[in-house]
């Protein structure tokens, strides 16, 4: 072990005792990585919380909020929430809700979740409550996490699956059941005309006798009545087929313009006599041709276009307007300043035999056709309105 | 290296009577929280150890009480006391006693904070790491190891004292409180002040004497001459301060300066032969003067002069003069002048000489010596 000593060892101009200075130097720069290591950590993790698009805040066990992030401020209007309770905050309550998420989490140890509708800045927006109790080292929970999901959207879209779901479950029936009548009426149909026509060698037999003259009259009108029924149950056994799924209809690009104004020269006689500045038309000159069959969004439009007449009744407006929106849809609206649909209705708009009107002035086919044949052009078709307040469908279909 | 420029370092120094009532105020400035301190028995049962548990507690410290140590400090128990330094999780070092507790507590600031065996800190400025801080309180006026950059640790089985020679070992404060001494007994405090005048006497000779250890030196000599005699008659605190004055200036004069002959076969003698320190001096330091004359009478000279108290017609005269006052001395104090009176075996001389040639005390003495030459001295110590 030892060395030799030498007498300058023992003088020790270049040893000196040892301090500490640079262990703590030495410790310090340690202590600076490590605390740069730990921002940048909880800078990962702020920007992980800060990625979160739900609104979030931990609250206390008495209800006060301890901490928020961004997205509350974007959502809700209260400027500083810290230190506030919870419920003042989100409901402008007085004391705990009921029943609480919070308190529900807490009591269960699990994450407890709700649906509440907030009104916020003029809208109903429903959300997705989540509570979780945040638990420290022992498992005992410390504060709550609660984190608010903006669904609205989610539920708009939910519905409308729903709707479309039904309709394709009503529009297969009435398809099923227009194929099936279909054949019976042909024979009624067929057979009543042959009745017709054999109807003036049966008058020539029956003699010139009154009783004989109304016989022949009464086999004439009711030959004809069986004809003209006849023909309205192919009228609408005819809409009803346009129901059922199409396999291999060939698809063109439509002028959607052209059609619009195609519309209007059919309905001109009507208009001129009723109404002869009820339309307005705004259409895109430049707007892309949708891929559709011509005739069957001619129905469309033919039916949408009669509807708004309905409904303006005599005075008013009808806008028709074509458009595109974004990158995907091309749109055609048809605007009328009519009596509107009551919102009760609004659900049931699309439904086959779903009327308004009274009986005999309509069977309540022509929205539903609409329905399916934008359907079919894989369109959607929506409506906007309010009782008394005029009207808006608007007919999306696809960018080619 | 230029041989013309010489070092000084000191720790900083309590003295007064009634300094240690500091020891919790130093410990704590030096960032103490939990105190390792190093005692032995013999102050536990006079109350000094007692008296610094109070302090430590005024200061609100908490302290690990080690006091496994004996006369000529052994390596295992510096070991065992490193072990619970950091067992313990200590943070400084507080040692009361004489030079053995005081080196003992350098051994295990050393191995707490370096690690490994003290063994392989031996020789001069091994170590690498700063050590824990030391609080001294010296309770002999005469080790000098609260001052000092030695620590002398027995080796048991190679039966050496080793030195480690390091300016790391010079404590951090040292609190020199001439009150310790009045419970002493008068052996130890003869011991002590006969060890002071062989550390003065041979840093005074040293080849690395400088101008602010040779003041030291002599200082504390001619101290000693004059107050041991009434300090051990009368007990009075002015007398066992002056003491406490010329070991601590002993102290500071062989730290810096170093030693020769006569610490090189103490060390060994201690080693080997388990002789307590304090007894050695007054047999061989006279002998180890007498060897070293012809190489620096002027300065043995010195000495005589002080011892004296006035010179003669030649440095030589004086300084033999001088080296028989000193013989006469120790005479009067009634403590062995012979080798023979405090070791048995004369044969084992000759190896306690070769193994003190070794000592890095020979390298500062005057005279170069060979094994042969310091047994000479040994035989003339007979």
């Amino acid at each position: 072990m030892k060395m030799d000593t030498r007498l300058e060892d023992l003088i020790g101009l270049e040893d000196t005792k040892l301090g500490f200075f640079k262990e703590v130097q030495i410790k310090m720069r340690e202590l600076q990585e490590s605390n740069l290591k730990l921002k940048e950590k909880r800078q990962q993790i702020q920007a992980i919380l800060d990625g979160i698009t739900d609104v979030m805040a931990v609250i206390s066990l008495d209800y006060r909020i301890q901490s928020v992030n961004h997205v509350f401020y974007r959502v809700f209007p209260h400027p500083e929430p810290q230190d506030e309770f919870c419920y003042r905050v989100f409901r402008n309550q007085d004391s705990p809700c009921s029943p609480c998420p919070l308190s529900e989490a807490l009591e269960t140890n699990h994450v407890s979740r709700q649906m509440y509708i907030y009104h916020l800045k003029g809208e109903n927006r429903q959300f997705e409550i989540t509570a979780s109790p945040l638990r420290d080292q022992r498992g005992i929970p410390e504060h709550m996490l609660l984190l608010k999901r903006d669904v609205t959207v989610e539920k708009e879209y939910q519905a409308k699956y729903y709707h479309a779901e039904k309709m394709a479950t009503i529009g297969l029936l009435a398809a099923g059941v227009a194929h099936e009548i279909n054949n019976p009426l042909t024979a009624i149909c067929g057979f009543a005309e042959g009745l017709k026509r054999r109807l003036p060698r049966l008058e020539e037999r029956l003699g010139d006798l009154q009783n004989d003259k109304k016989l022949a009259r009464d086999l004439q009108e009711y030959v004809e009545t069986i004809i003209a029924e006849g023909h309205r149950c192919r009228d609408i056994v005819q809409n009803l087929l346009t129901f059922s799924p199409r396999w291999n209809a060939s698809l063109t690009a439509v002028d959607l313009n052209f059609i619009v104004v195609d519309v209007l020269k059919i309905l001109e006689h009507h208009l001129k006599k009723k109404l002869p500045n009820a339309i307005c038309l705004d259409l895109d000159p430049a707007l892309p041709r949708p891929m559709g069959i011509a005739a069957e969004l001619k129905q469309v439009v033919l039916n949408l276009v009669l509807n708004a007449l309905e409904a303006i009744q005599n005075q008013g407006k009808i806008t028709l307007r074509t458009r595109t929106r974004g990158d995907d849809w091309i749109v055609l609206s048809v605007k009328d300043t009519g009596y509107g649909i009551p919102e009760e209705n609004l659900d049931k708009l699309f439904e086959p035999f779903f009327t308004t009107k009274p009986v005999g002035k309509g069977i309540g086919i022509g929205l539903s056709t609409c329905y399916n044949i934008i359907r079919q052009h894989k369109g959607e078709i929506q409506v906007e309105s309010s009782a008394g307040q005029g009207a808006t469908f608007r007919v999306k279909l696809p960018m080619p | 290296m230029p041989m013309s420029v010489r070092k000084f370092s000191i720790p900083e120094i309590l003295f007064g009577r009634g300094s240690m009532q500091y020891v919790g105020t130093c410990a704590r400035r030096l960032g103490a929280e939990k105190v390792f301190f190093v005692s032995d028995p013999g102050l536990k049962k006079a109350g000094w150890v007692d008296k610094v548990f109070e302090l430590l507690e005024t200061e609100k410290l908490s302290w690990v009480y080690y006091s496994n140590v004996v006369a000529n400090p052994r390596d295992h128990q510096v070991q065992e006391g490193a072990q619970l330094y950091l067992d313990e999780g200590c943070d400084v070092v507080v040692s009361l006693g004489g030079g053995s507790p005081m080196d003992a507590a350098k051994g295990i600031a050393l191995v707490a904070s370096n690690g490994g065996k003290v063994h392989q800190y031996e020789g001069a400025n091994r170590i690498h790491r700063p050590l824990p801080p030391m609080v001294f309180i010296p309770s002999t006026a005469g080790s000098g190891s609260d001052v000092s950059q030695f620590a002398i640790i027995n080796d048991v089985q190679r039966r050496v004292k080793m030195s480690i020679i390091s300016r790391t070992l010079v404590p951090n404060i040292s609190i020199i409180d001439p009150n310790i001494l009045t419970t002493k007994t008068k052996s130890l405090i003869i011991a002590a002040a006969i060890d002071a005048i062989a550390h003065a006497a041979e840093s005074y000779v040293s080849k690395i004497a400088s101008p602010f250890t040779e003041v030291h030196s002599l200082k504390s000599i001619d101290i000693i001459i004059k107050v041991l005699p009434a300090a051990l008659e009368t007990r009075g605190i002015d007398a066992l301060e002056q003491l406490s004055v010329a070991s601590t200036s002993a102290g500071m004069a062989f730290s810096n300066a170093s030693l020769g002959i006569d610490h090189a076969l103490a060390h060994s003698l201690g080693g080997m032969l388990d002789v307590v320190h304090g007894l050695i001096h007054p047999v061989l330091l006279p002998h180890v003067l007498r060897f070293n004359l012809p190489a620096c009478p002027d300065k043995v000279a010195d000495i005589g002069e002080i011892v004296l108290g006035k010179r003669y017609s030649s440095d030589e005269k004086t300084a033999l003069a001088g080296i028989e006052k000193l013989e006469e001395f120790s005479h009067q104090l009634n403590v062995s002048t012979r080798l023979r009176d405090i070791i048995t075996d004369r044969a084992s001389l000759p190896q306690v000489c070769r193994m003190a040639v070794n000592d890095s005390c020979l390298l500062t003495n005057p005279r170069p010596a060979t094994w042969e030459e310091m047994l000479q001295i040994c035989e003339d110590a007979w």
